[in-house]
């Protein structure tokens, strides 16, 4: 025990902080997969076959594999939404509304701006423009909930549940209105198709991943190094752990509040805007539905880390697609995966439990969730 | 010690539960053989289970396994609009002979795999083609049929001379068909019995079609309007609006009529005063499609399944003899062509 205390070797230490952090959610998702196979027996199911089902369906070919990416690609995007903001103290519950007017700017950049314009745009402008808007709108819709919170105290929590409401019916008003795809045979609230010039290549010719995969990685490590690398990741790490003393340190916590939210906000936007510029090429009503609320989820076991949280959309992902093949083989119903995300993240979440069954003291720093309803 | 114990006791068990059930590992049929017909269904975003739709789609599939038609069949439930093409390349890679997917969002990705798989038959369950695309036979349904049913029933067995339908949007076609029947259906049923009776239908107009299916509180509200002028029997066309309708007509102690499939089943809270519901058999439809398609008799482009009514269930006892004879008449002239409706597919 002792030389381990002393030895100050970087890479022991690297590999010690990754233990210690992934101990808890690999037990949890031990503990989940064991209990979820019960389940499954329990009602009749065979549990091996299920599990081999979901392996082979996520992970299984290289079309499982393309396909296990694309869920992950905005699984990552709005993961690291929520998880920015956590460490800023915040709770953005929000990514769902961010995320769906993102995916709507997008679309409406990418099927109307050439129509406005009256010429086409080549794809290095059009793509780029139509990602962008999307990460606005979505950073704009955050942005005011960040304001409200720096100026009028009014809590995040509570404002970006609202601004969900706002969010999704505006859509839904939209989508069946003045962007409504006008095709006679059309009865589909969507948007008409983007040009050409706005859609995401694909990375493989015929797989579906596509280049937003590639970007989600990189703005992973770019949030890593945003966070850990930078005068602004400091002081957003240090407004989510003290406040008091962020502003006692002469950091303006006004400011630094309304830029995470705004850039958690622009995250969400964005995985809206790859969903409808690398995948469905449009916008519809019902679809990306629940991905803000799974990015919660993600953040969670994640543990507000880039890394873990690149995993954490994985397994999501992986789950999500699995579970087709799963079903194909063992006609289990498909809401069998949601509950054994859930007990996942039941797990995850009370890892007291987690720690009392396997017996593993707590140690080092708690993830910082926010402040507490006091604000 | 005590994590130890719980541990090797959970592990052991898991393993028992895990071996039992991997000795009786099924044997899954190979579908790539000529020989072994496979069927497979992939839902909309919907559970198979749902009382409608899924549901009586999959039991036309089960019906095709049950009559000995097809060897194999397999369901999929969607989960999310983004896997239609996954779900269905599932079946399409493991050599299905048929796949039906259900509803009209699965269109594009229906045509889109007939392009990819051209040695499977493809069934589109309400999907209308607008061109004939090779590999696809979309199923559809005479929605006018089976309002002008529940329009005649309606009409005979008011005692108000007053009928009402409560429905979804008028710019979805099958929704327009419905009311419009349920108009010429009354209007049949009065030349036949001499009698004049006043039909309200009032189209839910809101801007979002998630809101004009999911709206029960107007479907409620324009249910009573309709019954404080008088009606005494209430159509309602239109998903949870129409539901809405039909819950307020049932507690009125009116005559509640159901859509789609029998709402008796599927509304208990109404069941009571539940007087029919216009059906489309999907069921039969589905396996009639599936049949042709191992006979051969199967084309491209559009089908069309036939249209019911629900059975009285609780108020049997109150619909006379002889309107349920006319009923079956109506039916029967519906199915060979000697009655017509008169509503043309879409709104002019």
């Amino acid at each position: 025990m002792q030389s381990e205390k002393q030895s100050n070797s970087l890479s022991r230490k690297i590999l010690q902080a990754i233990s210690d952090a992934s101990l808890v959610p690999f037990l949890a998702i031990l503990t989940a997969v064991v209990l979820g196979g019960i389940i499954i027996a329990f009602v009749g199911g065979n549990p091996f076959l299920a599990y081999r089902g979901l392996i082979e369906g996520s992970f299984g070919s290289t079309k499982a594999l393309s396909e296990t990416a694309v869920w992950a690609t905005p699984y990552i995007f709005a993961g690291l939404a929520v998880a920015l903001a956590f460490k800023g103290g915040l709770f953005n519950i929000g990514a769902e509304g961010q995320l769906a007017v993102g995916a709507v700017s997008s679309a409406l950049i990418g099927y109307a701006l050439p129509e406005w314009l009256g010429f086409s745009l080549p794809t290095i402008i059009h793509l780029p423009l139509a990602i962008i808007a999307g990460m606005l709108m979505g950073g704009i819709w955050a942005g005011i909930v960040g304001w409200l919170k720096a100026y009028t105290g009014g809590h995040e929590v509570i404002n970006t549940i609202m601004m969900n409401y706002i969010a999704l019916n505006t859509t839904s008003f939209l989508l069946n209105g003045v962007m409504k795809d006008r095709s006679p045979t059309n009865v589909i609230a969507r948007t008409p198709l983007i040009d050409e010039s706005a859609r995401m290549p694909a990375i493989f010719e015929g797989l579906r991943v596509h280049w937003g995969f590639v970007l989600a990685l990189f703005v992973a490590f770019f949030i890593w190094w945003l966070l850990n690398k930078t005068t602004l990741g400091f002081e957003i790490r240090t407004v989510g752990l003290n406040p008091d003393a962020a502003q006692y340190a002469g950091i303006n916590v006004k400011r630094t509040i309304i830029l995470t939210m705004v850039l958690s906000g622009m995250l969400a936007g964005l995985a809206g805007s790859i969903e409808v510029t690398g995948l469905n090429y449009r916008h519809e009503l019902g679809f990306s539905i629940g991905y803000g609320f799974d990015a919660i989820a993600i953040a969670l076991l994640g543990k507000s880390h880039p890394l873990g949280i690149v995993l954490s959309a994985f397994l999501f992902a992986a789950m999500r697609n699995g579970a087709t093949r799963m079903q194909f083989l063992t006609q289990m119903p498909v809401d069998l995966i949601s509950m054994i995300q859930a007990l996942i993240l039941l797990f995850v979440a009370a890892d007291a439990i987690i720690r009392y069954i396997y017996r593993i003291k707590a140690k080092g720093e708690r993830v910082v969730l926010t402040r507490g309803w006091g604000g | 010690m005590k994590k130890l114990y719980f541990v090797m006791a959970l592990l052991i068990v898991a393993s028992m539960i895990l071996s039992a059930c991997g000795a009786s590992a099924p044997t899954a049929a190979d579908c790539t053989k000529e020989e072994v017909f496979c069927v497979g269904l992939v839902t909309d975003v919907g559970k198979i289970n749902d009382k409608s739709f899924n549901q009586s789609a999959w039991e036309g599939v089960q019906k095709s396994n049950a009559d000995g038609v097809a060897d194999v069949v397999q369901f999929i439930e969607t989960a999310d609009a983004k896997d239609y093409a996954k779900n269905i390349a599932q079946f399409g890679d493991a050599g299905y002979d048929v796949i039906v997917t259900v509803g009209f969002g699965l269109g594009e990705a229906t045509d889109a795999a007939a392009a990819t798989y051209p040695n499977v038959r493809f069934i589109g369950v309400d999907q209308f083609q607008a061109e004939t695309v090779a590999g696809v036979s979309g199923l559809n349904f005479p929605e006018d049929n089976a309002g002008f049913l529940v329009g005649a029933l309606a009409a005979m067995m008011s005692k108000s001379n007053k009928i009402g339908a409560v429905c979804g949007t008028d710019v979805v076609p099958p929704v327009w068909r419905f009311g419009e029947g349920y108009k010429a259906g009354a209007a049949y049923a009065d030349g036949m019995n001499g009698t004049t009776t006043e039909v309200f239908v009032v189209y839910h107009s809101d801007v979002g079609f998630d809101k004009t299916f999911t709206d029960p509180e107007w479907g409620a509200q324009t249910a009573k309007s309709m019954m404080d002028q008088g009606a005494d029997a209430i159509f309602g066309c239109g998903g949870l609006t129409g539901n809405g309708a039909i819950t307020a007509a049932a507690q009125a102690g009116a005559y509640a009529i159901g859509v789609d499939t029998d709402q008796y089943l599927t509304l208990p809270e109404a069941a009571p005063r539940m007087l029919s519901s216009a059906m489309k058999l999907i069921t039969p439809g589905v396996a009639d499609l599936i049949k042709a398609t191992k006979d051969g008799s199967i084309a491209d482009g559009n089908v069309f399944g036939a249209a019911g009514y629900a059975p009285f269930h609780d108020l049997d006892g109150e619909v006379p003899a002889e309107v349920k004879a006319t009923m079956e008449e109506i039916k029967a002239g519906l199915l060979d062509g000697s009655i017509t409706t008169g509503v043309p597919p879409v709104k002019p």
